[in-house]
């Protein structure tokens, strides 16, 4: 079994040269650990190898310890090796990425607390647990988020949906006030569905000042997190936090929050049938009702769109994440289905160049 | 302007003690600093005619008569101060007239304290003038992007080229000026390779554009064992970051990539490596950004340092042309020359375009008032320069 205290132990006393020693002899043994059980499996050589080190004094410093835990990672067929390590070690010295740290932190020697916190974080990300699980917290647009499993952890691409809603969002004011009246404030009033850790919902808050949201989710972890991140980054006045099921619950209890200017949702979308080739990070550890999308990856995104015309004022929008092949499955089923009133205006390229983004919106009677 | 009226004042020994006295440089040149962090006594630049001398020289007269008629760079600001300026003086002279005629004590002692404060409205006027004269640079009050490279000395330069960097951290702090890293390549002891970092802040640019150039250091290394002096360099570029509205950057030039380019992304994946590289494909121009954790905030920094050098790329030519004659230069041809020496032996740094010495690195080096003063003293050079140059190009054009 993985024993943290011997890797510790052995970790705490490597100095640079032995350290490569170490690993370079260390790799043999270590890819037998590679099959697919959760153990780290230390032979006997490496432990005595280990153990005579522990007789000399080194320092180790935050370079060396990255390199290890790196080494460790790969032999352990953990994916972003490197980076994992870096944002690990980083994190244990106050830095949010290894990047960031000055040269002078970088070759202080740690303390045998930071390497310990270092080793403990470290196993859990042996165990395959995202990173973003393990420091507990991870960053989106502007704001830094408290992350807690199972509740889904908000992917890259989203920063650009939350971009997209922003410049919509003013372009429709500017265009609204006229000329005339260009200071005239807006005062958007959002509805976000499955807010999960709240990442869209407050860099909304923050990005439109004069603006509030309705956050709703199906799970109270997630609606439990979206509240507890709000009150960290004091937004909680302007933000109002629902448990509340768009697939089963009625819309009628929406409704007095209602009608709003914009619908934002990044929905489950994964078509069911891909959910087997996720990796170990989000099968094993993430909210899978958060991704799975149904046949088709369909299911929610059509629930939201057909409760999109009861909640949304007049030329009101709504902003989905999607599947690069969504866009035009939504485009079909919206013409099978014209009594809603909804047209699909734009469809935004994520930074891969991918179609992401779906801007629909309801036309004014 | 307070800057600039200082340094004139300064200049104009003759005329200091009608003025508000400054303890500091009312003491002796050299060596009276208090404690080890006092800021040096200022040093009269050498070389500059006193206010009261330009304004009698007859190349600014004909400056200031083309101005005030309303010839090129006039405004109507500046047409108004010479006109009060004129009147003042000749309120003077009638003054001082009557004041010799006068016979009664109590009048003629009237007179004499309406004559200095005439005097003092003068030469307010005077530096106001001067400041009106001086065009402001476009960029003066934009923000920046400052790149830190290791020179010459191996470890040693990337040692001090990390000092430096700190330096300039603790100076923007002193200014109440944003400081973020954007790029951050560190050496294996503890030095620096090359960073670079944005500032932003009032008139940031304004003040750290003397800041670039080579710097060189003299000291014996941290790693030197037989106790040698060694001579290491470090460069800075200071590149003021355009506006929106001067800097316009077609979409489809760029290409960025990042490290979820392959596979199904958005939901599919879960990766963390949030580094962003921008490519301008016209010019070739390559930024990158790992700084932080949030991909597009990574990818906005990228963005301002492809702004900042397209904008330095794009500026580059008539800089050059603009400065050629200048000590003091800012941008390009800045950039290659010694424009100060670190000397830790005899604990003085000299900057080398105004020839001025100061004493205390360790203080200098916490980036405040010692840092502050001489950035102050470049800026008052630059614009006497700058004045200078206004006024020859007036005699070529208006030659009497």
């Amino acid at each position: 079994m993985w024993k943290p205290e011997v890797a510790f132990a052995a970790m705490r006393c490597l100095t640079h040269p032995l350290l490569m020693r170490f690993l370079g002899l260390s790799s043999p043994c270590a890819s037998a650990g590679l099959s697919q059980t959760k153990t780290l499996m230390l032979s006997p050589e490496q432990l005595s190898l280990r153990q005579s080190f522990s007789t000399r004094s080194g320092l180790v410093t935050a370079t060396d310890v990255v390199k290890y835990w790196q080494k460790v990672f790969e032999t352990n067929g953990i994916p972003e090796a490197q980076e994992s390590s870096e944002y690990i070690v980083s994190f244990v010295l106050g830095a949010k990425t290894f990047q960031s740290l000055n040269s002078r932190i970088l070759y202080t020697p740690l303390t045998a607390v930071q390497q310990e916190q270092i080793q403990q974080l470290s196993t859990k990300r042996l165990e395959r647990m995202p990173v973003q699980y393990v420091l507990g917290e991870w960053d989106f647009q502007d704001l830094t988020l408290k992350m807690r499993p199972p509740v889904f952890i908000p992917r890259p691409e989203t920063e650009d949906l939350v971009s997209l809603v922003v410049e919509e969002g003013s372009w429709k004011y500017e265009k609204n006030s006229g000329l005339l009246s260009p200071a005239a404030a807006p005062h958007p009033v959002i509805l976000e569905i499955g807010c999960g850790s709240g990442a869209i919902a407050l860099s909304l808050l923050c990005k439109l000042s004069q603006s509030r949201v309705i956050a709703v989710d199906k799970e109270k972890a997630a609606v439990d997190l979206t509240r507890e991140n709000a009150q960290r980054l004091q937004l909680q006045d302007r933000i109002h936090i629902l448990h509340h099921d768009v697939s089963s619950s009625s819309a009628k209890q929406l409704l007095p929050w209602g009608p709003v200017d914009f619908i934002v949702s990044n929905p489950p979308y994964v078509f069911h049938e891909d959910m087997v080739s996720l990796a170990p990070e989000i099968l094993r550890y993430e909210d899978l009702d958060a991704l799975d999308g149904g046949d088709g990856g369909m299911r929610v995104i059509k629930t939201i769109l057909a409760l999109a015309p009861s909640l949304l004022k007049d030329s009101g929008s709504v902003f989905l994440e999607v599947d690069p092949r969504h866009p035009e499955m939504v485009e079909n089923w919206l013409q099978t289905y014209p009594n809603l009133l909804l047209t699909l205006c734009a469809i935004h390229k994520d930074f891969c160049g991918k179609p992401r983004f779906l801007h629909i919106q309801k036309q004014s009677r | 302007m307070r800057l600039l009226s200082r340094a004139l004042r300064a200049a104009q020994g003759c005329r200091a003690a009608a003025l508000p006295p400054r303890s500091y440089r009312a003491a002796p040149a050299e060596g009276s600093a208090a404690g080890p962090c006092r800021p040096q006594p200022r040093r009269p630049l050498s070389a500059r005619p006193c206010l009261d001398e330009l304004f009698a020289a007859p190349s600014l007269h004909r400056l200031l008569e083309e101005r005030a008629r309303g010839g090129a760079g006039a405004g109507p600001e500046l047409a108004a101060r010479i006109q009060r300026l004129r009147d003042k003086e000749q309120e003077l002279r009638d003054t001082q007239e009557l004041a010799r005629q006068d016979e009664s004590e109590d009048l003629r002692k009237l007179a004499e304290q309406e004559i200095i404060s005439c005097q003092e409205e003068i030469a307010d006027l005077k530096h106001q003038i001067v400041l009106l004269l001086i065009p402001s640079e476009e960029a003066d009050n934009n923000d920046l992007v400052m790149e830190v490279t290791a020179g010459v000395g191996g470890q040693e330069a990337m040692l001090f080229t990390s000092e430096i960097f700190d330096m300039y951290q603790r100076y923007a702090a002193y200014r109440k000026w944003r400081f973020e890293i954007l790029e951050y390549f560190p050496s294996e002891i503890g030095g620096l390779r090359h960073a670079v970092a944005s500032i932003a802040g009032l008139e940031a640019y304004k003040y750290m554009k003397f800041e670039g150039g080579v710097h060189r250091v003299q000291r014996v290394p941290k790693t030197e064992k037989q106790g040698r002096i060694h001579t290491s360099t470090m460069t800075v570029a200071i590149l003021p970051q355009p506006t929106e509205m001067r800097l316009k950057i077609n979409p489809k030039d760029l290409r960025i990539d990042t490290k979820r380019a392959s596979g199904a992304g958005g939901q599919h994946v879960n990766t963390t490596d949030s580094a962003v590289r921008i490519i301008h494909i016209p010019t070739g121009i390559v930024s990158e950004c790992q700084q932080e954790r949030s991909q597009i905030r990574n990818k906005e920094k990228a963005m301002q340092m492809l702004c900042a050098k397209l904008y330095n790329l794009k500026t580059e030519e008539e800089t050059k042309k603009r400065n050629s004659v200048r000590k003091i230069q800012i941008g390009t041809k800045g950039r290659s020359e010694k424009i100060r020496t670190y000397n830790f032996p005899q604990d003085r740094i000299t900057d080398h375009r105004i020839s001025r010495s100061v004493h205390h690195i360790e203080c200098f080096m916490l980036g405040e008032d010692m840092l502050d003063e001489m950035i102050q003293s470049l800026r008052e050079y630059a614009d006497y320069e700058s004045l200078m140059e206004i006024i020859s190009e007036s005699e070529k054009i208006n030659p009497s």
